[in-house]
């Protein structure tokens, strides 16, 4: 047992958080200071600042030297995502590209597109959308129908995609498209890399139920797309899409757990203010989610055990999802109940603000929805983990 | 980082489960828990345990024990809960724990070796003590030597020879429980509070492991019925109700895993988080042996409510460990103390 880090590992955490100490300014760190701003002017703050963490060095932790990454350990990666979110950095504008998309490319994009795309993806100058999900197939992914049909050297794409993050900043989308006529399932699918700036590509905000748009509707009306912005195989796109969800897989959850310890932390403190806090009822739902967040902490430590030790979680990654979201979720119904009849007021009678608190506890709505559904996860850790028959 | 267990760790509990696979099967405990007059503790089990280093796990190596740590034992105590397997092990184990760290050399050198071998079954409670009678101890009829509170509400440790044992009754039949009054009392010199608490940590420590290794055992035995159990011409694991209810167990008792593992580590190496480690592997392991074993009986159907299966051996079991050293609700109220305030 050893659950230190590398003095190497510990060194580049010391210099990341002086980076981080010294580029964070105090008022970006107010509770509501990112939601009190217009979403466009949020976005431009933080593309701004993410490109200067990735000038100094802080982007890419695992991304070879060679793509302009750090060529870091998993141990750094996992020093990253608890040290950023330890200093309240601003979220990434770039989440599926940074995620998902690099690492694939790396791994079957032509010399071309390893070009082309992964260092401006390192500096946020293209901000990348994941164009998967469809009215008609979301958890049922194979149910796709976005169509794209040759003509010359081009695709032309027609269709829609829906729950796209980031949809209205969006500079391009990587996008399942069905190329094959009359194929069906997850034959004769295509990713296609389609450049949003043109006529044929409208995308509209949704609002959610927080208030908040982070997501979209993305529309393609003859939308053009050169054959060669196929990653990988024509009609292979289903194998793509498997190995780029894959990168998630080593995601341990340690960001996850710091942000949640730290909002436990906060509800506490709120019900220390309400005189709730002797409530044995109260005591035991906090302490019932505490422990499922040390669970998540404890569980974060294996994760990157077995990354380190060369292992590939597999399915097991469902795991990972459903402990931090469904602890997350009812972490926020606790803050419910110790509000009682004021849990949907804006401010407690002392004057604290509690929209900040109300905007994660609707977030803890999404969680058990997007990345795979918490009964799609169950259904993977049945039949894939525990070997239940389909 | 390395939060796993080292190959030799998995090699030694592998060693212990593959004893009881062969030698030591639910047949076997079946004839335990029919026999409620018998001592609990047949002959062939015990021997191995003293044999193979089971009860020699955290004895140094000066008095012939192997020197290893709560991680080891834990490792034990995990593949016992699997096996549902009977005997004083636990008990040998802490009270060798509590004269090896507070107990004089003569003591040392009078019960340590022994407890190592087996040659002498231990026996370790935190209820009642010394003075006034304890009333429930795990094996306390066949105890050599007893480690107790040595006063009512006051701090010590003491250790009883030669106490006249009654047996109580229990529906657990994996175990033996007794109360034990008078005999000889000599005080182990070197306890403090400090170490009155660290001994109530690892045995809670070994108590919630082996409610993690019944959760897990009784978890890979449902989903093995479940993928053969045919109704309506189909297995019943193909039931999305079964299967969800599956997988949520399957993530408990992961977590229930690491759990343990934990606090075994942070107890032994003394984590500034141990307190709260133990607590929440107690809190955890209980929760989730509990659900396990009840969903071993339900998803069973009407033979899971038999006497002739053996969820019931897993299912009782779950139920008296989950109670001691703090039930679920207990372990939570410490965890509130600690992360919420009075």
């Amino acid at each position: 047992m050893d659950l230190t880090f590398t003095p190497a590992e510990e060194e580049f955490r010391e210099e990341l958080r002086s980076w981080l100490r010294a580029h964070i300014p105090d008022e970006w760190t107010r509770p509501g200071f990112w939601e009190s701003l217009e979403d466009s002017e949020s976005f431009r703050l933080r593309r701004d600042w993410e490109r200067d963490k990735a000038d100094a060095g802080f982007a890419g932790i695992q991304w070879p030297v060679e793509y302009g990454g750090r060529g870091g350990t998993p141990g750094m990666k996992a020093i990253y995502d608890e040290e950023t979110v330890r200093a309240r950095a601003p979220r990434t504008v770039n989440p599926l590209g940074l995620t998902f998309l690099a690492p694939t490319v790396m791994a079957i994009g032509t010399d071309a597109q390893k070009k082309e795309i992964i260092g401006p993806l390192l500096r946020n100058e293209v901000v990348w959308c994941q164009g998967f999900s469809e009215p008609g197939a979301g958890s049922d992914l194979a149910a796709l129908s976005t169509k794209g049909v040759r003509d010359g050297d081009d695709f032309v794409v027609n269709g829609q995609k829906v729950w796209t993050t980031n949809a209205v900043h969006g500079d391009k989308i990587f996008t399942l498209v069905r190329t094959e006529a009359g194929s069906e399932k997850h034959r004769g699918i295509s990713m296609l890399l389609i450049d949003m700036n043109q006529p044929g590509v409208t995308a509209r905000p949704l609002r959610q139920m927080s208030g908040a748009s982070e997501f979209g509707e993305v529309f393609f009306d003859d939308a053009r797309v050169p054959v060669t912005d196929c990653l990988g195989e024509i009609g292979d796109g289903w194998r793509t899409a498997m190995l780029l969800l894959s990168f998630e897989r080593g995601a341990s959850g340690i960001s996850q757990y710091t942000e949640f310890r730290r909002q436990y932390d906060e509800i506490a403190a709120v019900a220390r203010k309400l005189g709730r806090a002797d409530d044995p009822v109260i005591r035991d739902d906090l302490a019932r989610v505490l422990t499922e967040l040390e669970c998540l902490r404890l569980h974060s430590m294996h994760v990157l055990t077995q990354v380190e030790q060369g292992r590939d979680l597999g399915f097991e990654a469902s795991m990972t999802k459903l402990q931090w979201s469904e602890a997350f979720q009812d972490l926020w119904e606790v803050y419910d109940r110790i509000l009682g009849e004021d849990a949907t007021l804006d401010a407690l009678t002392d004057g604290t603000d509690l929209r900040p608190l109300h905007a994660q506890a609707m977030w803890s709505r999404s969680v058990t929805i997007w990345g795979g559904s918490s009964q799609v996860q169950r259904n993977v850790t049945a039949e894939r983990v525990l070997g239940l028959p389909r | 980082m390395f939060f796993a267990l080292t190959s030799d760790q998995q090699e030694f509990g592998a060693a212990v489960r593959d004893y009881l696979a062969q030698r030591f099967d639910l047949a076997a405990v079946r004839t335990v828990v029919e026999n409620p007059s018998d001592d609990g503790n047949p002959a062939s089990l015990w021997r191995a345990a003293g044999e193979q280093g089971w009860t020699a796990v955290t004895v140094d190596e000066d008095h012939d024990g192997l020197g290893l740590g709560l991680v080891e034992a834990q490792v034990i105590a995990r593949a016992l809960g699997a096996g549902v397997a009977p005997g004083p092990w636990r008990g040998t184990v802490l009270a060798a724990d509590a004269i090896r760290l507070a107990g004089s050399d003569e003591q040392k050198a009078a019960w340590l070796p022994k407890l190592a071998a087996g040659e002498a079954v231990g026996a370790f409670t935190t209820r009642g003590s010394a003075a006034s009678g304890l009333p429930v101890v795990e094996y306390g009829a066949l105890a050599d030597v007893v480690v107790a509170p040595a006063e009512d509400g006051l701090p010590g440790l003491a250790l009883v020879t030669g106490a006249t044992a009654s047996p109580v009754g229990s529906y657990d039949g994996t175990t033996r429980l007794a109360s034990c009054s008078g005999g000889t009392v000599e005080t182990l010199p070197g306890t403090t509070v400090e170490l009155q608490r660290l001994l109530t940590d690892r045995a809670t420590v070994l108590v919630a492991a082996d409610l993690v290794g019944i959760a897990r055992e009784a978890l890979t035995r449902t989903v093995a019925y479940d993928r053969e159990r045919t109704q309506f011409g189909v297995p019943v694991g193909s039931f999305q109700a079964l299967k969800h209810a599956l997988a949520d167990l399957h993530v408990g008792v992961t977590m229930a895993e690491h759990a343990a593992l934990y606090a075994a580590h942070a107890v032994d190496t003394g984590l500034a988080d141990a307190e709260l480690a133990v607590a929440v592997a107690k809190a955890k392991s209980s929760d989730v042996a509990l659900q396990a074993t009840a969903a071993m009986i339900q998803f069973h159907g009407g033979i899971g409510y038999t006497w002739e299966h053996e969820a019931h051996f897993f299912y009782k079991r779950a139920k008296r460990l989950a109670g001691q050293y703090g039930d679920v609700a207990v372990s939570r109220e410490r965890i509130a103390s600690l992360t919420v305030g009075a």
